[in-house]
């Protein structure tokens, strides 16, 4: 008995090393005269695609390799690229979301671009905000691609059958929001629709107010969202989303989408990205403007996400192509024309007050540079506080108590 | 052999000795034939269950996060993985839901998916093939379309639910009983024709004397169902109990898509979405496979007392 069950642990072993040298030996793949470019989806809109195709025109020029232009999803290209990291066959270039920057970064997801940073178009008028993101512990590893503010994109032609004009205040706003209401409150209108959840949004006061998410201090996290500034931030936002929104007040803003609202008639203004205004819908692209949103300080512009995408050129990827497709692709001409379609150009060299889009980057916030701050988005701590904060559930400072709390253990942790 | 005086002692060592060999490599020989028989089978299933489980074993001993997956190396940590869920109160929040989760979705499905098949046994002809047909399309639904469908029904604005409920501008996602109520009506609606339809199949071996036999006897139908019926369909409900009982605990399409990425947090969690948003989400493929190891033995521990049951019950017979 005791010799058959040694044979058997005999060949359970035999098939183990089988498995265990099959399974070894995977070589890299080949990539000679091609360079693979992982872009969001947002560069395949019609007005974005040219852009695209004239920096791969250029790039090929200048080098003679060509360049394969995959498009992603922000949902789920960071697993993607985990994937690729892990087998070895990562894209030569990547675009990445601002904050999303900082966990890879701080990993050596990407390679040093210090050295090379002369050969970019306008590297020393860079958007300062926008490329303090793709730098860590005073290297270069992301170039400034484009950044997007959010401003509030409106129907013209309610506005002026309530008689009302452009708010310069908060106050003036929520009073705009409520005549609207009154004028044309038919069944689920807003007069400013907003998602209960959406953060971008929400800590826009927070910072209007003074407040913040976290700050560091003596070389640790501290959650800030329970200071008193941020609780009278939060509580602003309760109530100007009771005054002015008929939005679910636990759904985000891609589900519906904004602008989606917008073109049914359902919605007085949106807030969110300028190019919201691409998709309002035909019949009201005519009757439709912007402004940026008001501060609760008269005559003061409140603080918005600065949104954004950098450049990076990933570990094990061929980084002189890499580079060589950033820099076509950054070039000036290039991010001129990312600002004839509506962007925030990476450099200040290119700024143009009469954007809106621009102006309202004037005053800015973004998120805490932290290499974990990319697990409180995923843990949705700010979307669920901003839920029990508007249905009720917690008061605003039991909610952002126990928000600020739990930012800072995620912020820390090793 | 022991018991046997060995008489002539010197002699008789090597042929003994020669003997037992030649006695054994035969009996290796022999014995080796049934292994040689399942060596493929046995490929097969190390191939796709053996050296992933190894891998994730080994894993779950490991620093394994963004740092370590560039580098194509772990760190060797212990049971430190282990330690750190098992004090996370999340963990042991997430597993309670989740095993409350799955006794609902496991006795719905069962319940309801039995009786719809001890109905079809009762229908006209014509009725049988209308509801058979009406369940083989749901179950061949894929599970992200049904989840589409399904949100847009429940949609708090526009959604047809709150249409035919007159219920104004519900909102179905506002708390998490309410989320994980919608995702188990959307899993049990999925899960029922599989039990109904099995079921039925079971339904054709009851005899049919046996049945009449009992309501000559006075039988009501309840009485029926509980000794005639049920007795004979008891191995077949086990097994789907059992499976179904694995699919719920690891559930992760329907509440993470139904739920929503951006509304996932650590009080809506099942088991299947909390092991993704720590594993992948995060980068933590260490603590992630730790996580998944625990869940495997719960799991095993949860399915123990069926497997027993029907082991004990094929004795029997």
């Amino acid at each position: 008995m005791k010799r058959r069950k040694l044979v058997a642990v005999g060949f359970v072993a035999l098939a183990a090393l089988v498995f265990a040298i099959a399974a070894g030996g995977v070589s890299g793949a080949n990539k000679a005269k091609s360079i693979t470019i992982w872009l969001q989806t947002d560069a395949q809109a019609a007005n974005w695609a040219p852009i695209v195709a004239a920096a791969n025109a250029q790039f090929q020029k200048d080098t003679g390799a060509t360049a394969n232009v995959q498009y992603q999803s922000w949902g789920t290209h960071l697993q993607k690229f985990d994937a690729t990291l892990a087998g070895g066959n990562t894209p030569d270039v990547i675009e990445m979301g601002n904050t999303e920057m900082t966990k890879y970064m701080a990993a050596g997801a990407f390679q040093d671009l210090t050295a090379d940073k002369g050969t970019f178009d306008n590297s020393s008028t860079w958007l300062a905000g926008l490329a303090a993101s793709g730098r860590y512990n005073g290297h270069l590893y992301g170039v400034p691609y484009y950044a997007g503010s959010r401003v509030v994109t409106y129907r013209t032609d309610l506005f002026k059958k309530a008689g009302i004009k452009v708010p310069t205040s908060l106050a003036q706003f929520t009073t705009d929001g409520q005549a609207l209401l009154k004028k044309f409150g038919k069944k689920g209108f807003s007069p400013v629709y907003i998602a209960g959840t959406d953060w971008y949004f929400a800590m826009s006061f927070v910072f209007d107010y003074g407040g913040s998410i976290a700050s560091r201090v003596s070389g640790k996290w501290k959650g800030a969202l329970d200071t008193k500034k941020s609780i009278a931030g939060l509580t602003a936002y309760k109530n100007f989303f009771n005054a002015v929104s008929r939005a679910s007040k636990t759904t985000d803003e891609a589900h519906p989408n904004p602008y989606d609202v917008y073109a049914q008639g359902l919605a007085g203004s949106i807030v969110g990205p300028a190019w919201y205004s691409c998709c309002v819908g035909k019949q009201y692209t005519a009757v439709t403007g912007q402004f940026t949103v008001p501060s609760h300080v008269k005559g003061q512009v409140m603080p918005g996400f600065l949104g954004g995408s950098d450049l990076a050129v990933p570990v094990g990827a061929n980084k002189s192509l890499g580079e060589a497709w950033i820099r076509a692709y950054t070039s000036n001409a290039s991010e001129k024309a990312l600002e004839g379609i509506g962007n925030i150009p990476n450099t200040t060299s290119l700024f143009d007050n009469s954007k809106i889009n621009e102006r309202a980057a004037a005053r800015s916030w973004f998120v805490p540079t932290a290499k974990n701050w990319v697990n409180v988005e995923n843990e949705n701590i700010l979307r669920n506080m901003l839920a029990e904060i508007l249905t009720n559930k917690l008061t605003v400072k039991q909610a952002a108590q126990a928000a600020s709390d739990n930012i800072a253990s995620i912020l820390n942790a090793s | 052999m022991t018991s046997f005086p060995a008489e002539p002692s010197i002699t008789a060592e090597p042929g003994v000795s020669r003997a037992r060999r030649r006695l054994t490599w035969a009996r290796v020989g022999r014995a080796s034939v049934p292994y040689l028989l399942i060596l493929p089978v046995l490929a097969a299933v190390g191939t796709i269950l053996g050296y992933p489980l190894y891998n994730l074993v080994t894993l779950s001993f490991q620093r394994y996060g963004l740092f370590e997956l560039i580098q194509h190396s772990g760190h060797w940590i212990g049971t430190s993985n282990y330690g750190s869920i098992l004090h996370d109160s999340v963990f042991w929040h997430t597993l309670l839901r989740t095993v409350i989760f799955t006794i609902a979705n496991v006795g719905l499905t069962m319940v309801l998916g039995t009786a719809m098949a001890l109905l079809l046994v009762q229908v006209s002809a014509w009725l049988r093939v209308a509801l058979t047909v009406g369940l083989v399309l749901v179950w061949s639904v894929p599970a992200v379309v049904a989840v589409q469908i399904w949100y847009w029904m429940t949609n708090f604005q526009n959604g047809v639910l709150n249409y035919v409920l007159g219920a104004g501008e519900h909102d179905w996602y506002a708390t998490t009983f309410s989320q994980l109520s919608i995702v188990t009506a959307l899993i049990v609606w999925a899960a029922i024709p599989f039990v109904t339809i099995t079921v039925y199949a079971g339904l054709a071996q009851v005899p049919a004397e046996l049945v009449d036999a009992a309501s000559i006897d006075g039988a009501g139908s309840v009485r029926i169902f509980r000794d005639v019926t049920f007795p004979i369909l008891k191995p077949i409900l086990l097994i789907l109990t059992s499976l179904s009982i694995i699919w719920d605990f690891g559930v992760f399409t329907q509440p993470y898509l139904l739920i929503g990425k951006e509304h996932l947090n650590s009080s809506n969690y099942l088991m299947g979405v909390y092991v993704y948003i720590k594993g992948y989400a995060e980068a933590d493929f260490g603590r992630g496979a730790a996580i998944s190891i625990l869940m495997l033995l719960i799991v095993a521990i949860l399915s123990v007392f069926y497997v027993r049951k029907m082991v004990r019950m094929e004795a029997v017979e």
